[in-house]
């Protein structure tokens, strides 16, 4: 019952569900069976949980940075009026249903190396302990790389729609049409930078980043229809909007330079980051890729599970406890010859150093241990 | 508790490839030997892209003239004199007179153009009503609300089109007549005022509401024109297919601009003599000017322009794609030799552990 204190105090509480009962499991946000699982929870699914989460923080700053301050440019030119380059609509669904889940996707599934060489390299962990993924620095990164995103996004449409006409001369530079390059943009660029993000590829990633870009064209032929704007012509005004500046070479031609622009910045970086002073991470990443390509791919074995027969030591005790009789080492050896199971030997070993327990202790104890001894 | 080895336990979790995060994947790094090729093929594209759109853009011929009226800036000086703070009388007109000395190649194109017009104000761009616009005739004679201070008149009556978009219609008119011969009469080009805006516009969008009688006139009834116009909308052209709401030059103008800067088009030159285009000879052009920019600062253009496979005259789409792609190409080099150096580099180190 100490335990809850001390698990309750702490950043992460891990309860071992053993047989001291279940408070510590009840009071701790952590819980497993054996102790040596606790290698696992922190260099494998804490390193994970780490990594996951500052990819995740500094996507979602970047793209509200480069969505946001699209606006603060415009207003340079709108008269300060507080006019909105995106069409309403396109601001409501923009966070929730076009770019909120391959983020999702990518801080559930994301993996940088594989749970093994996570084990095998604990140094891996030491960026957690640094704070090196998510700090003041990787914010200002982020921002900044916004606020150019956010510079390429105005800038190009605004140069190319400048006091032009469109392709049968007539009106391409208005609003709806600069307002729907802009969102197309948009739309595009978080998305190929979500896709240069995401190191770890599972058909759900696929499925929803795709799934997100389609969705995006989907719901912009719908807004921009006639039939929609026949039920409510003041909600929809942007109708025909999408047949006429999307068949025009010009709008694509500014919507592919604004994706270009905005991403080879990122991917020079990276490349030159990796090649000048790679990481610990991204030295194994390039390990595991070569054994992928060198080891032909075999089949899963089925996991044998192995049938231990020795029990590891209990770790804290509140009463006198067994170790007078531990290291005695009655329980060590086997007092008949050895049974084909393993479970059966430590069955009858438990029987005979708990008949001596009972002896000594009180007779709640005994109760409790002849309860297990049944139901073993 | 069980202490069963082989069996699941019952707290055990789900050992399936989801919830044990052993999903297969694809796990893309970013080599060199994707990236650089990449970049080269990339940049290589994009110059070419670039030289193709600077050399089309340059290749389109434009013909401009500010005709606002400035001091001492030609003919309608006159006109603009008497703009000041209010709109100036009515059929004042002025002409700019030039002349072409070769061929000015066809379908030539009439734009106005205005600048420090802001048409992407948030204010004024809500100021309109399109549920009244699409022809509704519920809606004709209950403007919304948005209309303010052009919603209904000193009289009550409901103001049909509603709105300061429609208020501030541009109301100039252009005629161009060509001199053949010097010295000779002047001929009327031909002007196809029809097809100017989109057709989503001008079928689905913008629709007048039902005749009452078979007259557009009694539709109408019971509204009153916006303030600056001096008619109501259904006489704004005697053609009955191109008045009313539907009438084209009010559809290109409620399509609002996006920057301050803009042009819309006005008419095509495409009939009869002038199919090829403009001829050589001396030209006029007769301005009515109404429209009054002076008072914030804005200038009036006239521009005659013709066409390319990417539209109007437009030098910065090329220029963008030149750099971008020459930087990528830089850059590319610049990856080349970090790697090549680098790897050489990891090479010994791993050679040495």
């Amino acid at each position: 019952a100490n335990d809850v204190s001390m698990i309750k105090s702490a950043h992460i509480g891990v309860g071992i569900s053993g047989q001291e009962g279940l408070q510590a499991v009840l009071a701790s946000d952590y819980s497993f069976a054996q102790f040596r699982y606790l290698q696992r929870l922190l260099l494998v699914h804490g390193r994970w949980s780490y990594f996951r989460m500052c990819k995740f923080l500094g996507y979602f700053f970047y793209k509200n940075f480069a969505f946001t301050l699209v606006h603060f440019w415009f207003g340079f030119f709108c008269g300060f009026s507080a006019q909105t380059v995106y069409d309403q609509w396109f601001i409501t669904l923009f966070n929730i249903v076009y770019t909120s889940l391959p983020v999702l996707a990518m801080g559930i599934f994301d993996q940088d190396v594989s749970d093994q060489n996570s084990m095998d390299y604990p140094q891996l962990y030491e960026p957690g302990q640094l704070n090196l993924l998510f700090n003041k620095r990787q914010f200002f990164i982020c921002m900044a790389h916004g606020i150019y995103t956010s510079l390429a996004l105005f800038f190009i449409p605004y140069g190319a729609f400048y006091n032009v006409a469109g392709e049968d001369g007539q009106h391409i530079a208005d609003y709806q049409s600069f307002a729907v390059t802009m969102a197309t943009s948009l739309v595009i660029v978080v998305s190929v930078q979500i896709a240069l993000d995401t190191s770890y590829w599972t058909v759900i990633n696929h499925v929803f980043i795709w799934g997100s870009i389609a969705t995006y064209f989907s719901i912009l032929f719908t807004m921009h229809s006639n039939g929609i704007f026949g039920i409510f012509p003041n909600q929809f005004p942007f109708v025909g909007n999408v047949r006429h500046s999307l068949t025009q070479k010009c709008i694509w031609l500014v919507i592919l330079l604004t994706t270009v622009a905005s991403v080879v910045p990122v991917v020079i970086v990276r490349f030159l980051k990796m090649n000048l002073c790679p990481t610990l991470s991204d030295q194994i990443r390039q390990r595991q890729k070569a054994q992928k390509k060198a080891r032909p791919l075999r089949s899963r074995r089925p996991q044998t599970r192995r049938s231990s027969s020795r029990r590891s030591g209990y770790a804290f005790a509140h009463q006198e406890g067994y170790g007078e009789l531990i290291t005695s080492g009655k329980n060590m050896r086997a007092k008949n010859p050895p049974l084909t199971s393993g479970l059966e030997k430590t069955l009858y070993n438990s029987t005979s150093w708990i008949e001596n327990f009972c002896k000594k202790t009180t007779d709640t104890v005994s109760c409790f241990s002849q309860d297990k001894t049944v139901k073993l | 508790m069980t202490w069963s080895a082989t069996a699941r336990g019952a707290h055990q979790p789900d050992n399936t490839a989801f919830t044990q995060q052993r999903l297969p994947a694809w796990q893309p790094l970013l080599s060199a030997s994707i990236a650089l090729p990449l970049f080269f093929c990339a940049g290589l594209a994009f110059i070419g892209l670039g030289l193709g759109l600077f050399y089309s853009s340059n290749g389109i011929k434009e013909l401009k003239y500010d005709y606002t009226g400035n001091p001492g800036t030609g003919n309608c000086s006159a006109c603009a004199l008497a703009d000041q703070d209010r709109a100036p009388p009515l059929r004042c007109s002025c002409a700019w007179y030039f002349s072409l000395r070769e061929l000015f190649p066809g379908p030539v194109y009439l734009y106005y153009e205005l600048t420090n017009f802001y048409q992407n104000n948030r204010r004024y761009s809500v100021s309109r009503d399109d549920t009244q616009l699409s022809g509704l005739a519920s809606a004709l004679r209950h403007p919304a609300n948005e209309c303010a201070p052009y919603q209904r008149r000193a009289s009550g009556l409901p103001i049909a089109p509603c709105g300061a978009i429609a208020n501030s219609l541009f109301n100039d008119s252009f005629s161009l007549w060509h001199q053949r011969q010097p010295g000779g009469p002047y001929v009327e080009v031909p002007l196809d005022r029809t097809g100017i805006a989109w057709w989503t516009d001008c079928h689905v969008k913008f629709r007048n509401p039902p005749l009452v009688n078979g007259s557009l006139a009694l539709a109408f009834q019971g509204t009153a024109p916006p303030p600056n116009w001096p008619r109501p909308v259904y006489e704004l052209s005697p053609d009955p297919n191109n008045t009313g709401f539907i009438n084209q030059d009010f559809v290109v103008w409620m399509r609002t601009a996006a920057l301050p800067t803009f042009r819309k088009l006005y008419a095509r030159i495409r009939q009869g003599n002038y199919s090829t285009g403009l001829p050589r000879g001396a030209y006029l052009v007769n301005i009515t000017y109404n429209y009054p920019v002076r008072a914030f600062g804005g200038h009036k253009l006239i521009v005659f322009s013709n066409i390319s496979w990417m539209g109007g005259k437009n030098p910065f789409l090329g220029i963008a794609y030149l750099v971008v792609g020459s930087l990528c190409i830089i850059m590319g080099f610049v990856m080349l030799v970090v790697y090549i150096r680098y790897q050489d580099q990891n090479d010994e180190d791993e050679d040495a552990e």
